[in-house]
């Protein structure tokens, strides 16, 4: 019978935390697929005859982006305002990775690398909120 | 077209995508771009805003594997995301400005030509031997960006540290420009920085370079997104194909995974990238 092998951790950074990030990976972008997934069938099955060339020409998106508006049409069951929820679950996936990874060096004391991790996740959060509607 | 109809097809793609980016390396939006620009016609900003979902799509993908086998270096890929995401940004506004400036076209040539260093850079790496082993240097050491694996193929634990951190960063910061402003991973740069400059194991450095694709993605994304170039229209039914065509790929063809598949693949990338080219041109 042959032991199994546990694989060294790379970088030095222990197990727990691998699982973890995993499981943030996993989990974020099921959520993601499943919402984009139920919302464009749900938006193909009530609007059956809309174009190619409607969709590209119609992004509802921009008018998605404010808050109120975001609320009131998840609120009001909107399929577009699911399709732009399961977008934004997909982009905050690996932003929740850095998250994370912010969070475990600051417990290690590793202040460094926590403060990287943490310019990284405002840097990315800037370029969302900031800079995108800046350039708008 | 209805709109039922090119979601089936651009589902398709992105399957066909996926599967290829991964058996390639090359992640599958070096297909979807391509296709969404050349044979739909759609703009440029647009088809890099989908080409960023699908990035993030395959990362989260087939990161979790990596990550769940520890082959992806945390250490290190949060340390080279300083660089990337600021690339990342500064090249999505690059394009939302180049667009305004009605450089479309220019865009699509200038894709074309990175796609085709793509390749080329691809076709070198598959030829190169590992990188010299150095010694890690300042600040690799105070950062601890240092580690081990056990790879299975050799039956033995490989340790590694990392070197000449000031150039990887360099590389970094063009891998994530890039991404951004062409919507593509730009893993092959990523790869680069970590395994040329690093001299980080190629199995680890394609594994931590898998982790950090997303959070560039997100970041170019970010930005796409809130100027109005990501449609969800196009978008989801994108990602979706991604995600399944790459889970194919990284899972249900493990024997196909060789440097003879790599090679069969890359001239479809060419082809797509000479189109995009011609596009460009106003050839095509």
């Amino acid at each position: 019978m042959t032991a199994k092998l546990t694989p060294p951790t790379a970088g030095g950074i222990p197990e727990a935390e691998y699982r973890q990030i995993a499981t943030v990976l996993r989990t974020g972008l099921a959520a993601a697929l499943a919402l984009m997934l139920g919302a464009l069938v749900v938006y193909l099955a009530v609007h059956p005859r809309t174009t190619f060339g409607e969709a590209l020409g119609s992004n509802p998106l921009p008018a998605l982006l404010g808050l109120d508006a975001f609320g009131a049409a998840l609120g009001s069951g909107r399929p577009e305002a699911f399709l732009t929820l399961g977008i934004l679950v997909l982009i905050a996936t690996p932003a929740a990775r850095v998250l994370s990874g912010f969070l475990y060096f600051r417990r290690a004391g590793e202040r460094v690398l926590a403060a990287i991790t943490l310019t990284v996740l405002v840097l990315v959060i800037l370029g969302l909120v900031v800079l995108g509607p800046f350039v708008r | 077209m209805e709109l039922l109809e090119f979601v089936l097809l651009l589902a398709l793609t992105g399957i066909v995508a996926g599967v290829v980016g991964s058996l390639t390396g090359l992640g599958g939006a070096v297909v979807v771009i391509p296709v969404l620009a050349v044979a739909f016609n759609v703009p440029f900003p647009v088809a890099a805003g989908t080409g960023l979902l699908t990035v993030l799509a395959t990362s989260s993908t087939t990161g979790a594997a990596y990550v769940r086998d520890r082959l992806s270096d945390l250490r290190i890929g949060m340390f080279l995301e300083i660089a990337t995401v600021p690339g990342a940004l500064v090249g999505a506004t690059a394009t939302v400005f180049l667009v305004r400036r009605s450089l479309n076209d220019d865009l699509l040539i200038a894709l074309g030509a990175v796609l085709l260093a793509i390749l080329a850079g691809t076709v070198l790496a598959l030829r190169a031997a590992r990188p010299a082993t150095e010694g890690p240097d300042r600040v690799a050491r105070a950062l601890r960006l240092e580690g081990a694996y056990y790879d299975e193929a050799e039956g033995r634990t490989v340790p590694y540290a990392a070197h000449r951190t000031g150039g990887a960063l360099g590389v970094a910061f063009a891998a994530g420009l890039v991404s951004g402003m062409f919507g593509i991973g730009g893993g092959v740069f990523k790869v680069h920085a970590l395994e040329r400059f690093l001299g980080l194991p190629m199995k680890v450095a394609t594994a931590t370079s898998n982790l950090m694709i997303g959070i560039t993605a997100a970041a170019g994304a970010g930005v796409l997104l809130a100027a109005g170039y990501i449609n969800p229209y196009l978008g989801a039914p994108a990602a979706l194909g991604t995600a399944l065509g790459a889970y194919l790929g990284s899972t249900l063809l493990p024997g196909l995974r060789n440097q003879t598949v790599r090679l069969l693949f890359l001239p479809v990338v060419g082809a797509l990238a000479l189109e995009v080219i011609l596009r460009g041109l106003g050839l095509a």
